[in-house]
């Protein structure tokens, strides 16, 4: 398919640095040309893939603005010749007119001649920028306007630590669900999904209301669903995979110095756990204080020198824990090792809270797990490398609300700061999903690899995205543009910028689930269930009052 | 050929000057003309008619009569009038080929005028380059010359408005640094 690209203007200034300038055709109608479009400018030997950002109304004479002409026939006179419409475009990549297979696009470090025509992309252009969809490039959705796939590369994007930012009911969600979707069928990196708001296991709803099948529907088995609450009714249909809970001993400080806005934590409190640790033990302290009365509190004071309100004060404050029915004093079965277990196996790990779906309940789990899970990798890692053998399989941990976790005052501290901070050093790296980006440590955000970009309405959260990226400028127009179920993409997974429609998600659905008949054999269970259910009961309706 | 229109009398690089012939068939202001001289065609824009006695001496008085009735009463007058017009040298014929710019001379005094032919109007006005020309004349009524020219193209087209816009675009470009000028040539062609 050789479609020859339009020509809407001709390129008359500009600077690589600054970006270019074109003057618009006169038979292009402006109104159909939008920021963010594919542009192409058809240089001597080279092709320059640019971004369109910014469109803007010129006049070569000062007089023409002061008496306007009047009537059609003026304007359409006038146009072109004393009015133009100028188009401001960002070279991203050049690659040569006719490239041969081993030609890739590269960064532009030049410009094309004065008067080279300016086209918006083809379909041509377009899989030649982002390769053909296979299933480690998947089609993640087409460039505005345009009906071409635009594909992920997955083994660039399991090499950093990447996010998803977009404020609620960007789309971001389903987007996420897609990328975790193709990154499971690609088994290109483990996935450990913190869930917190039960988006990403069973079904999910959409803004419609209407339930869209998510990970465990779709990719069947090869998904795991991990969950505090296994008795919440979510999990009377398709059983939890595994039941977590976590003993005393595995909550640190640092957890719960993470959680002190949610448990209401204050210095002194801090402080005075730090005693309590000293003396008691570091893996003990807390059952024990839990445990203990009130009338012993005394004796604590006289022990370790504390201060007694703040003591009263921190157990009421932990007090909250005991309202978290899976950190308990004694557990079964280590979920950390279990984790571990599903990783080798290869299978991918979406964990739910259920009816606990607080930021306490969260930010403690998500701490707690991930943390032991880093000191395992990096000493699997570290060993492997010592053997010369493999290491663990790469594991990319999803968390969402991630400003909780990488807020500049503690992202220093935490595992995610840390593990997004050495990349893929130890074959781990994070998927930050957040509508808050502004929330964000800017180390952290400078590390992150790939950035996938909706609708943000906060200018500080739009300057937050864009923090380390080069063209800042043209970006932040372009996501100013964006609309729902609209993203850029940008960095390390992407050979440019590009804003994109995102991929509609039956179309995900249907090409995820391909072969595996998972929903049909859901379809059909239910169906047996109800009938199951009609023979016991009858087919009365049930009328609540 | 056409027929005669009138005589040169006198002869500039960029313009000439003739002699009507009669007093009944001036050329129109703004229509195209040629010289037939040297074996060359010489096309000439009409930017000026004047109508004037004979003997520069002696004016020509009111009569206080309508002017077919005064010529019937007294047709000796008409004898001592005389129609002369001005031309701007547009462009010339060169081996079949129309050239919009200025010929190597001027065509000689005594050549005759006739009006051009419909296909030369279409030849001259293809490209509008002689509206370039006639601006850099001093002292001619540009702005009612090249609205005249335009319109008369024009209607030479049946009217075809693609060919009015693109004129209207060539004045716009022409007069970029003279937008009034251009303005008012432009509302003159738009209706």
């Amino acid at each position: 398919m050789k479609d020859k690209a339009q020509e809407i203007g001709k390129l008359i200034a500009g600077s690589l640095l600054s970006g270019l300038e074109a003057k618009l055709n006169e038979d292009i109608n402006v109104e159909g040309i939008s920021v963010g479009r594919l542009i192409v400018v058809d240089g001597r030997e080279n092709k320059f893939f640019c971004l369109l950002k910014d469109v803007s109304l010129e006049a070569t004479n000062e007089d023409i603005l002061l008496n306007p002409p009047s009537g059609d026939f003026a304007r359409q006179v006038h146009a072109g010749v004393n009015t133009f419409y100028k188009l401001s475009v960002q070279p991203m990549l050049i690659t040569a007119q006719n490239p041969t297979d081993l030609d890739r696009p590269r960064p532009s470090t030049t410009v094309p001649p004065h008067f080279s025509p300016v086209c918006e992309a083809s379909a041509e252009d377009v899989s030649l920028i982002f390769g053909a969809p296979g299933i480690t490039n998947p089609e993640i959705g087409s460039p505005i306007f345009m009906e071409v796939p635009v594909c992920l590369n997955l083994e660039r994007f399991c090499k950093r630590s990447n996010a998803i930012f977009g404020k609620s009911g960007s789309g971001k969600s389903v987007l996420a669900r897609m990328v975790l979707g193709y990154l499971i069928k690609s088994d290109m990196a483990i996935n450990l999904v913190f869930d917190m708001h039960n988006e990403y296991g069973w079904s999910a709803t959409n803004e419609g209301g209407i339930d869209d099948p998510s990970l465990k529907q779709l990719l069947g088995s090869k998904v795991a669903i991990f969950t505090v609450d296994s008795n919440s009714p979510l999990y009377r249909k398709i059983r939890a995979d595994y039941d977590v809970q976590i003993p005393y001993g595995a909550v640190e400080i640092a957890d719960l110095e993470l959680a002190a806005g949610e448990l209401g934590l204050t210095q002194a409190g801090i402080e005075t756990m730090y005693r309590l640790a000293d003396k008691w033990g570091e893996d003990k302290w807390l059952a024990k204080f839990l445990d203990m009365d009130t009338d012993e509190f005394p004796q604590v004071v006289e022990d370790l020198k504390v201060n007694e309100q703040a003591l009263n004060k921190l157990r009421r404050c932990l007090d909250r824990l005991k309202k978290l029915p899976f950190i308990r004093k004694e557990v079964a079965d280590d979920t950390v090792n279990r984790i571990m277990d599903f990783i080798q196996d290869g299978k991918h790990i979406v964990f739910q809270f259920g009816r606990y779906n607080s930021m306490l309940a969260y930010i403690l789990v998500a701490n707690i797990l991930t943390r032991r899970l880093h000191k395992l990798y990096v000493d699997k890692t570290d060993s492997a490398r010592a053997d010369g053998v493999d290491g663990p399989k790469p594991l990319v941990v999803t968390i969402e609300e991630a400003h909780k976790f990488l807020d500049p005052q503690v992202a220093r501290q935490t595992t995610f700061g840390t593990i997004a901070r050495e990349m893929r050093k130890y074959n781990m790296v994070l998927l930050l999903i957040d509508q808050r980006p502004s929330g964000i440590d800017d180390e952290v955000l400078s590390q992150v690899g790939t950035r996938i970009i909706g609708d943000l309405g906060d200018e500080r959260d739009i300057n937050a995205v864009l923090t380390g990226l080069p063209n800042q400028g043209t970006l932040k127009v372009l996501i100013n543009n964006l609309e729902p179920r609209q993203f850029l993409l940008t960095g390390f997974a992407l050979p440019m910028p590009v804003v994109i429609d995102a991929k509609d998600y039956g179309k995900f659905c249907s090409e995820i689930s391909l072969g595996s008949g998972i929903i049909l054999d859901e379809i059909e269970r239910r169906k047996t269930v109800d009938e199951l259910k009609a023979q016991v009961y009858g087919d009365d309706q049930i009328i609540f009052d | 050929m056409s027929e005669r229109i009138g005589e040169i009398i006198e002869v500039y690089t960029t313009r000439f000057l003739a002699q009507a012939d009669g007093l009944e068939n001036p050329p129109h202001f703004g229509s195209f003309v040629k010289a037939e001289s040297q074996g060359m065609a010489i096309y000439g824009l009409v930017y000026n008619v004047h109508e004037t006695s004979i003997d520069p001496n002696r004016r020509a008085v009111a009569f206080g009569i309508e002017r077919t009735e005064l010529f019937k009463r007294q047709p000796q007058i008409a004898e001592f009038l005389k129609i002369e017009f001005e031309a701007a040298i547009i462009g010339f014929n060169d081996a079949g080929y129309i050239r919009a710019y200025l010929p190597p001379f001027p065509p000689r005094i005594h050549s005759f005028i006739y009006p051009c032919e419909k296909q030369e109007v279409l030849d001259l006005t293809e490209d509008l380059e002689f509206i370039r020309s006639i601006n850099a004349l001093p002292g001619l009524p540009v702005e009612e010359l090249a609205a005249a020219s335009i319109r008369l193209a024009c209607s030479e087209r049946g009217n075809d408005r693609a060919f009015l816009v693109r004129a209207g675009q060539e004045i716009a470009q022409l007069l970029k640094e003279e937008y009034e000028k251009a303005r008012s040539i432009i509302r003159r062609i738009s209706d």
